[in-house]
């Protein structure tokens, strides 16, 4: 089954129609969604405990960028529109309505009247406003969001319910950057405080959930939002959740999260990796699996080490990794293996796959031509020293350690040492700041080829230190262009130009697959294969 | 007895200033650079930016001479400041005191299984006549300590959770959460308590006392629990500090392999991240529960064995 | 070569043996001679401890010689054969990647043994310098250094570790030298205790009215007798370091993969805990029997042989 049909056709006629007229959509639920709605009827109440693998170390979803924790705090906020995960189309949520101007460089939201924040207070264009004011200061940990926004000239507020947000040239990302966690609104009160009190104290959102615990590096504990009435057009259900109460356990170990679900002891798990998916089929389990667009699993470069400097080196790593056999061995079924920097579910994705083959013998002979010779322990040498990298990696997911590991003996087997680093989720953003890393084990889940500006541009943040080159106007180009054809040729430009220049070795596209008990109905994907809990209910 | 007290419980304040001391030493000393260690968290080598590092080091007072440093630091950990968690920006002690009462719970399951399953063992092994019997117990003990306890709580979640599912495989959910994690704990610590009370038992039963009661017609259960028991298990209470200090330190790993919150998973956590301030802290406490063990041990020791009383009471006189 | 190395070992052993009980040229009784047959013959007599060297023998020679047990490569396998159970081909089965787990174990001793052998000698070589500079010179010395050991002592050994782990950073012989910093405290008690013990016993107060010289008294009197209890002690502690420094490496902090400590085994295998239990169970078992064994013969060392005549 291919349960993730290419999305780009709809989404992009969808995205065509919206620049030029303002459209008004009344609630109507899509209905798509991966895991069973029937089974009786849908009830009130109960508590859903869900067991991740990682803690992010923060709670405000405008800075999160890490699945484990993004499942939890998404619950907290809405945003001004949402995606539908099946056709890739953008719907409205806290926006009723917006109009797009003919050169996507203004943004004008209407705001659903009624909509209040769980601490009591309005949301009025003026909150939008402080948010979006905010948002570009976050630092180093809101670089997501901080993206979305870049080139922003200003946002106004229009009247109490109207905003408008200008942008320096064309923003064709931008209405689908409103539909991410990365952008829900917070309370004015929220947005105004520091980054990291954001991130320890948690926000105030106007969501379906509220945060009523945050324990770091081991729960975060979610409460339904009494009187919500102003969910997503998508979502079956209106007014507030089923759900009472939900449960974020972290529990690092994938074998212990899967044990604990079939024994019953929670109800729901992220991140289920190959190995565990025989002893979770059957039963009172079911498998849940969508594959992310995006930027796809591999090695990210620091393109400023005087080694990595080499295109040579960094080519010839790419042909010595066997991608296939690294989804097979340890990736959930039907994991595809990389066949450009976006997965291929990402709108504008072009299919590389020619480029990235496995072919030791060429890997060996680009090494022998930058002049690494072959050494007495097998790690190639030049000038003394040894061809050997160190890769950064975050325990977020089971799949990241074995993974690299047979990286490690593939690179060997062509004359390259690898060793892996594991370092704290926490730790990865100042690690990608500092500079001080030789690659990063890495992926970005987004539904819009904009990733790659966000990832690659020498505008942005740059963490992977690339050089200026013609990539840039690639990426500048598509992200102001408001021609679908031309965007979707300069996006394939880029995606060659990364993967012929190896910035990044792309490995594997990221399926994220949870398990789900069979008593939970409705627990569904959203467009960027993260949960949404609205709908969710226990029976 | 007061001047005793006294002067145990100078004793004890003295010994947990000396602890910090080693602490601060190891932590903020050894290394050379505490700020890079931190900037660089777990990395082997340190490029970070040098006027991040500056700020920090001001930040944490770091840029100060080492003995001003120490007594700052000093003064404000005598108050019960120990500064905050370089990861999470909480104060130190209120992380430590909302962690402790769920491994309190944990390592007091612990002891009270540890002092049943070791004592019942010493008491069964040293009263059968059965050889095989005796043998049979009396080579546990060494098995207990010899076993890891992280693969010992593993097996046990392998079996009793995943398979059985009797019992949950991970968390702080009640009564029945707790079995598991009490228990993988349990095994070396009761293990220890066997391994002394038998000794002590099979010397007490060689004892005249223990003659004369026999003399005097009473049971041999009797002589056993009531007259052996009683005398073995004071040396076996000097033990009780030391063991105590295992189990908190010993919640490190079981908190981890069950998933458990907890002051070990903290100790863990803060490890990882190279936060030295809740290090140090959890160093400090560590030393604190020991030397209130033990002075606790040693303010009760008399009130059970009078002999004790005179002796030490006139020790104190003396000096 | 293998014959060789247990002759090596027995002798070894025996010396190690000899040494506690042997008293001093001035003391009472009177001196053993260590001969083969009756160690054998003590080792025959007791089954376990015959196991015991037989599994410390082995777990040496994979330290040393890990192709004698296994060709397989530890570090590369066939991923299509992942997750076999223990079979004749596999005896521990294979891992997420089909390495193969015995291979894996047998190479792990390497490195789980030289963190070990690290952690005794540092706990060993430091503990005893303090406790012979504190029994041997005394006066204040004595007071500063044992009041420093029971300060140690009074930190949970692994407390200690983990704090020397946090300032030193992760690997092998950081997490070695760690745990040996931590059980220095009870080396440095050890040997004081010997040290005054056999400075008071009346050959060496003859000695010493003789007018030999302190280097000489410490060197001919003091530590031969004093060194007994001190291995017996190295033995013990040989085990609770094997433990110890497992259960650093299970954290995390001992050596980045594919390195396979065993502790760091274990706690890959805790990943797969639901479908192959293999990964956790057999690797821990290796740690198990060791830590037994050494326990076994360090018994045998502080109280069996002493009480054969």
């Amino acid at each position: 089954m291919r349960a993730h049909p290419d999305i780009r056709p709809t989404r992009w006629t969808a995205l065509a129609a919206l620049l030029t007229t303002s459209v008004l959509l009344t609630a109507c639920g899509s209905g798509g969604g991966g895991s069973d709605s029937g089974g009786g009827q849908a009830r009130s109440g109960g508590t859903l405990t869900f067991a991740v693998g990682s803690d992010a170390g923060c709670v405000d979803p405008q800075q999160v960028a890490s699945n484990d924790t993004i499942y939890s705090v998404r619950q907290i906020v809405d945003s001004l529109t949402d995606q539908d995960p099946a056709t890739g189309k953008i719907v409205p949520w806290l926006a009723k309505s917006w109009d797009i101007s003919s050169d996507a460089t203004t943004f004008t939201f209407h705001l659903r009247s009624g909509v209040t924040f769980s601490d009591g207070s309005k949301l009025t264009a003026q909150v939008v406003k402080d948010n979006f004011d905010a948002v570009p200061k976050l630092g180093a940990l809101g670089t997501l969001a901080e993206g979305y926004l870049s080139g922003v000239k200003s946002t106004t507020v229009v009247d109490p319910l109207t905003v408008k947000v200008t942008f320096q040239q064309p923003n064709a990302q931008f209405l689908q950057a409103t539909s991410t966690h990365s952008l829900g609104i917070e309370s004015s009160a929220s947005a105004k405080k520091s980054p990291q009190e954001k991130c320890s104290q948690g926000v105030v959102g106007s969501g379906p959930f509220v945060l009523k615990q945050y324990v770091q590096n081991q729960s975060i504990t979610l409460a339904k939002r009494t009187g919500y009435a102003w969910g997503s057009s998508r979502w079956t259900k209106s007014g507030e959740a089923y759900l009472d109460k939900v449960v974020f356990k972290v529990v690092p170990e994938a074998g212990v999260r899967a044990g604990s679900l079939q024994s019953g002891q929670v109800d729901a798990i992220s991140s289920v990796g190959k190995a565990n998916e025989a002893a979770l089929k059957g039963g009172q389990v079911t498998l849940q699996r969508r594959a992310n667009p995006g930027v796809v699993f591999g090695l990210a470069f620091n393109n400023s080490r005087p080694v990595l400097k080499d295109a040579r080196v960094r080519q010839a790593i790419g042909f010595a990794i066997d991608r296939k056999q690294i989804a097979d061995t340890v990736f959930p079924t039907g994991t595809q293996p990389a066949t450009s920097i976006l997965a291929h579910t990402t709108p504008d994705y072009a299919d590389l796959s020619s480029d990235l083959t496995t072919d030791a013998a060429k890997a060996k002979s680009l090494l022998d031509a930058a002049g690494w010779k072959a050494g007495s322990d097998g790690i190639r040498t030049k000038d003394g020293k040894k061809l050997s990298l160190t890769v950064d990696w975050i325990p977020n997911s089971a799949t990241n350690q074995p993974a690299l590991e047979l990286i490690q003996q593939q690179l060997k087997a062509v004359g390259v040492g690898l060793t892996l680093k594991q370092v704290q989720v926490t730790q990865l953003t100042p690690t990608l700041q500092s500079g001080d890393y030789d690659a990063v084990w890495s992926n970005v889940t987004r539904a819009d080829p904009d990733i790659l500006r966000s990832s690659f541009s020498t505008e942005l943040a740059n963490f992977y230190r690339l050089p200026t080159t013609p990539l840039d106007t690639a990426l500048t180009g598509q992200a102001a262009t408001t021609d679908a054809t031309k965007r979707s040729q300069l996006v394939e430009q880029a995606q060659q130009l990364i993967v012929r220049n190896a910035y990044d070795v792309p490995v594997v596209e990221l399926q994220t697959q949870i398990g789900v008990a069979k008593k939970v109905h409705n627990l569904n994907f959203d467009a960027s294969s993260r949960i949404q809990l609205h709908d969710t209910w226990i029976g | 007895m007061r001047r005793y007290a006294i002067k145990r419980l100078a004793q004890a304040v003295g010994v947990l200033w000396a602890a910090y001391t080693v602490s601060f030493l190891v932590l903020d000393f050894l290394p050379g650079d505490p700020v890079t260690a931190m900037a660089s968290a777990g990395m082997d080598s340190g490029t970070v930016d040098p006027a991040q590092l500056a700020a920090l080091r001001h930040e944490y007072g770091f840029d100060k001479p080492i003995l001003v440093q120490y007594a700052d630091y000093l003064g404000r950990a005598v108050r019960g400041d120990f500064g905050d968690s370089v990861s999470t920006g909480r104060p130190v002690s209120s992380t430590l005191a909302d962690a402790l009462p769920q491994t309190l719970q944990l390592t007091g399951a612990a002891l009270l299984l540890a002092v049943l399953l070791g004592g019942g063992l010493a008491v069964v092994a040293t009263y059968t006549s059965r050889r095989w019997l005796r043998q049979l117990l009396l080579s546990l003990p060494p098995l207990g300590v010899s076993v890891p306890t992280f693969w010992v709580g593993l097996l046990l979640v392998e079996s009793f959770s995943f398979r059985l599912h009797w019992f949950p495989a991970f968390g702080n959910d009640g009564l029945r959460g707790l079995v598991l994690p009490a228990l993988t704990l349990a095994i070396p610590t009761g293990a220890q308590v066997a391994q002394v009370l038998a000794k002590s038992l099979l010397t007490a039963l060689d004892q005249a006392y223990v003659e004369t009661a026999r003399a005097k017609g009473a049971g041999r259960w009797r002589v056993h629990l009531r007259h052996a028991l009683r005398n073995a298990s004071l040396p076996a209470l000097t033990v009780v500090g030391l063991l105590v200090g295992q189990l908190i330190a010993g919640s490190v790993v079981v908190e981890t392999v069950f998933s458990r919150d907890g002051l070990g998973r903290v100790t863990a956590a803060a490890v990882t991240a190279q936060d030295i301030p809740l290090v140090q802290g959890v160093v400090v406490f560590g030393a604190l529960i020991f030397v209130l063990t033990n002075l606790l041990v040693d303010l009760v020791y008399p009130l059970l064995d009078p002999r004790i009383v005179v002796a030490s009471g006139r020790k104190a006189v003396a000096v | 070569m293998s014959q060789g190395l247990v002759d090596d070992t027995a002798a070894d052993a025996a010396l190690g043996l000899a040494r506690p009980v042997e008293p001093g040229p001035g003391s009472s009784g009177t001196a053993r001679r260590v001969d083969a047959r009756r160690v054998l013959r003590f080792v025959v007599r007791r089954p376990g401890l015959l196991l015991s060297v037989l599994v410390l023998v082995l777990v040496v020679l994979a330290s040393f010689w890990p192709g004698l047990f296994t060709s397989r490569d530890p570090l590369a396998g066939v991923p299509s054969q992942n997750f076999r159970g223990p079979s004749g081909a596999h005896w521990f089965g294979t891992d997420e990647l089909g390495r193969d787990v015995f291979s894996r174990v047998v190479h792990g001793a390497q490195l789980s043994l030289k963190a070990t052998l690290i952690a005794v000698a540092v706990a060993f070589v430091v503990g005893s310098l303090i406790g012979l500079i504190a029994g041997f010179v005394g006066r204040w010395i004595d007071d500063v250094l044992m009041r420093f050991v029971d300060v140690l002592l009074s930190i949970p050994a692994l407390f200690l570790s983990l704090a020397l782990v946090t300032a030193l950073g992760y690997g092998t012989v950081k997490v070695a030298v760690a745990v040996g910093i931590a059980s220095v405290a009870s080396f440095a008690r050890v040997t004081r205790a010997e040290v005054l013990r056999v400075r008071q016993a009346v050959f060496v107060e003859a000695s010493r009215s003789c007018g030999a010289r302190w280097y000489s008294v410490l060197g001919r009197h003091v530590l031969p007798n004093a060194a007994g209890p001190v291995i017996v002690l190295a033995t013990l502690d040989f085990g609770s370091s094997i433990l110890a420094v497992s259960a650093l490496s299970f954290l995390g902090y001992g050596a980045p993969p594919p390195a396979p400590e065993w502790g760091t085994l274990i706690s890959d295998g805790r990943n797969y805990l639901a479908n192959a239990w293999w990964l956790t169970a057999l690797p821990g078992l290796a740690i198990a029997a060791t830590v037994l064994a050494t326990n076994r013969i360090a018994r045998a060392l502080d109280g069996e042989w002493s009480r054969q005549s």
